[in-house]
């Protein structure tokens, strides 16, 4: 047993570091980026493609160099510690998972992505359905040969400057059925699009479509637990990206509470403050210690897999929050400013618990996968 | 990052299984798992049986008969013997102060003690706490005048876990109050049963005996029982309590705890369901759950960094703190679980042989009085503030 990275994954670690950084100073903060009409920096991620960001996603059977538990978490960390707001979750994350989990996969569509010559985004929620896995309203009607969808997908991170949508759209049974959906690749020109930011500062959209071609990926069990697989695999990246985050957080306010003086003394020489840094010191100990034991379990049997990430996902929730709002008030007042950049992280910490799930569902997923 | 154990700790898990199959005895081992009073027998039985295999002294070197085991080996042990249901290893002369003398004793006070402690032949206690010095330990009175040869000691110790089966007292006294409280303080290795020590007993708020005050009036301690230098007392008391902590968040007894939660709050019904179905309640126990297995992670990160030569100082704070929430909160769970049941106290029902009906179920009895005296993990070994303090004074620097 034991918790240290390998060389190389040091090395990967390193060098992903450098390049967020050296990029992300350049802005005043990444509201500037996510506002620029692009809605990303097409350069920095055509160099985040280079120095194997993305392949770190991809397993090597598939042409990627990583795709282990480890290498998402490493990258998803760093992700969260620059509030990175380029496609990493949406075209790296989900689309890979997805078409990764799909009956047959295409190695090209995988290297366009890696190479980040096309961008893919994912929608599965809709306006109104939550968290749930398989309660999916749009439609899928099959024709002959080929197949149409109808519908709206609320929420698609990265949806309005992506080229190809993944989404899920139902073709027979109920709401809430396990079976009878599909996971289709549809294409951005043929929808509707509403564009906007969201409250952390990155880009999602609302897509709406009627009888538009789709590209069927699979359907039934098969999309099912593509789905599941797709799902749990974002909120893992999540978690580790929340990690990321804290840190800022913790680190900021640390340093803030060694220079902001009142009462003619650094207010951090205060007892009542420093014991509330203690246990936020906590929490993020143990929200990373459950992201690190999801990201050993990320290839063993699924129940392990989606307990522990279940498990770090609401953990993560909790922590983040309590994170953020104790920093908040360690601040006091300039935390409340535009200016000065901790609401960034601290939305970020918070707006987490709004993606893949929060802490209460997945405590109910962990009570699901340990048998309670 | 590698989460497995090796294969040769998991045959090591195995053999030390087998081994507590065989010689720990099961009139001990159900006396533990229902909470009866054990007495002095009942914990050296299993301390000269540990003894005699070569396994008591867990986190002593080779050298000085010490198992020589890895910090992942003396986890497992650690785990398995809570799960078999033994009693605890007294602490106080194999972690607490072994330690200190293997670091600072002379070479006679060595060979003397350390066999002595390992062969159970002395059964130590811990004199630090005094009536007025708890928290601000270094603010203590017990005085030891200079006679030449020998001290005489008098003052009051206090919170002396199971002195009542002590023959030896470790003790922190006054040489200096002409200095900083810090540089005044001594250690010295006390006969109990030397002339003028009173030992009286503290009944608890579980109405149990376990911690007593000791009286020291007069006392004549020999100068040879000084360890290490006069005055030099509180760098010894400070080795002593940051040494072998990485047990100190309790996880395996957390773990054998929650598992118990469950067994109960699956044998209770609420609404006609087992209480385990209730929403309300196993979201309960599965946050718990969640919180134990991570810090049962932050625990292996702390153990292997201290594997590398790291001493986890600040991890072992953090650790003390938030495993004496989660064995807190697990035992507050468990009162909860039983209910009404909760409210009996059939004082007699913990001692050993007792065959009467039970009220309720048997697990009941012991729930509510364990809830009351887990308040003392978050106040004993350092309350979890001054491990807040010591977290913000070595990492914040502020």
């Amino acid at each position: 047993m034991h918790f240290n990275l390998s060389e190389e994954r040091k090395m990967l670690k390193e060098s992903c570091d450098r390049l967020l950084n050296d990029h992300y100073t350049k802005y005043k903060n990444h509201h500037e980026v996510s506002n620029s009409e692009t809605g990303f920096n097409k350069k920095f991620w055509e160099e985040c493609s280079e120095i194997g960001m993305l392949s770190a996603l991809i397993s090597p059977d598939l042409n990627g160099l990583g795709g282990t538990g480890e290498d998402i978490m490493i990258v998803f960390e760093l992700i969260g510690k620059h509030l990175v707001v380029e496609p990493f979750l949406s075209s790296g994350i989900l689309s890979i998972t997805s078409l990764t989990n799909s009956k047959d996969i295409d190695t090209s569509v995988l290297d366009e992505i890696s190479s980040a010559s096309k961008i893919y985004a994912f929608g599965h929620s809709e306006v109104d359905t939550r968290y749930d896995e398989t309660y999916i309203k749009t439609k899928a009607n099959y024709k002959n040969d080929a197949v149409f969808l109808t519908g709206q997908k609320s929420f698609v991170l990265n949806g309005d400057f992506a080229n190809k949508i993944i989404c899920t759209a139902r073709f027979s049974g109920n709401d809430f059925d396990q079976n009878g959906f599909g996971l289709y690749e549809i294409d951005k020109t043929h929808c509707d699009i509403r564009s906007y930011n969201t409250i952390d500062g990155y880009r999602a959209a609302e897509l709406k479509f009627s009888e538009i071609p789709a590209k069927e990926l699979c359907k039934n069990s098969d999309a099912y637990n593509a789905l599941l697989e797709t799902l749990y695999a974002g909120a893992f990246a999540l978690s580790a990206e929340s990690i990321g985050a804290m840190e800022v957080c913790f680190n900021m306010t640390l340093e803030y509470l060694k220079t902001r003086e009142q009462f003619g003394k650094a207010i951090g020489s205060f007892q009542a403050l420093q014991h509330r840094m203690v246990d936020i010191m906590i929490e993020i100990e143990q929200a990373k210690s459950a992201v690190m034991l999801a990201a050993g379990t990320y290839e063993a049997d699924k129940n392990t897999k989606y307990k522990n990430i279940s498990a770090a996902k609401n953990l993560v929730g909790r922590a983040g929050k309590l994170v953020a709002e104790e920093c908040i008030q360690l601040h006091g007042g300039i935390a409340m400013t535009w200016e000065y950049n901790l609401h960034n992280y601290a939305k970020r910490l918070v707006m987490i618990d709004h993606l893949m799930g929060d802490s209460d569902h997945h405590l109910e997923k962990f009570k699901l996968y340990s048998n309670y | 990052m590698d989460f497995n154990f090796t294969q040769d700790e998991n045959d090591f898990r195995q053999e030390i299984k087998d081994w507590l199959s065989e010689n720990l005895s099961q009139r001990i081992s159900n006396k533990v798992k229902k909470f009866q009073r054990l007495d002095k027998n009942d914990y050296e039985e299993f301390m000269k049986a540990l003894s005699a295999k070569g396994w008591l002294a867990v986190n002593w070197p080779e050298e000085h008969g010490g198992t020589g085991w890895s910090n992942s080996q003396k986890h497992i042990f650690e785990e398995e013997i809570v799960k078999a249901g033994a009693p605890r290893i007294v602490p106080f002369g194999l972690n607490m102060l072994g330690p200190v003398l293997m670091e600072f004793g002379n070479k006679e006070q060595k060979k003397y003690y350390l066999p002595r402690i390992l062969n159970c032949d002395d059964w130590w206690a811990q004199g630090y706490s005094e009536p007025g010095s708890g928290s601000d330990l270094a603010s203590l009175k017990t005085k030891a005048i200079d006679h030449g040869d020998h001290y005489i000691v008098n003052g009051q110790k206090t919170w002396t876990t199971l002195g009542q089966f002590a023959n030896k007292i470790f003790c922190l006294v006054k040489t200096d109050t002409d200095c900083k409280p810090q540089n005044g303080i001594s250690f010295l290795l006390i006969d109990i049963d030397s002339p003028g020590i009173e030992v009286r007993p503290i009944i608890t708020l579980d109405g149990e005996h376990e911690v007593n005050e000791v009286w020291l009036k007069d006392v004549k301690v020999p100068k040879e029982n000084l360890l290490g230098e006069e005055n030099k007392g509180w760098t010894y008391a400070k080795y002593l309590l940051t040494h072998e902590r990485t047990g100190i968040a309790g996880v395996p007894n957390s773990k054998s705890a929650i598992n118990h939660l469950k067994v109960i709050a699956n044998k209770t019904y609420k609404n006609g369901k087992p209480l385990i179905q209730d929403p309300l309640f196993s979201s309960q126990i599965a946050e718990l759950e969640i919180d134990l297995k991570a810090m049962e992670i932050f625990n292996l990160r702390a153990i292997s960094s201290a594997e590398s030569g790291k001493a986890p100082v600040m991890e072992s704070s953090l650790l003390k703190i938030k495993g004496s929430i989660i064995r807190q909160k697990t035992s507050d769970l468990l009162r909860k679980a039983i209910g009404p049941q909760a409210l009996p106290y059939i004082s007699e029902q913990f001692d050993e042989g007792w065959n009467q009906e039970t009220i309720g179920p048997e697990y009941a009895g012991p729930l509510a009085k364990q809830y009351f005296i887990y308040r003392k993990i978050s106040i004993y070994g350092g309350s979890n503030e001054i491990q807040k303090n010591i977290v913000a004074k070595s990492e914040f620097r502020m």
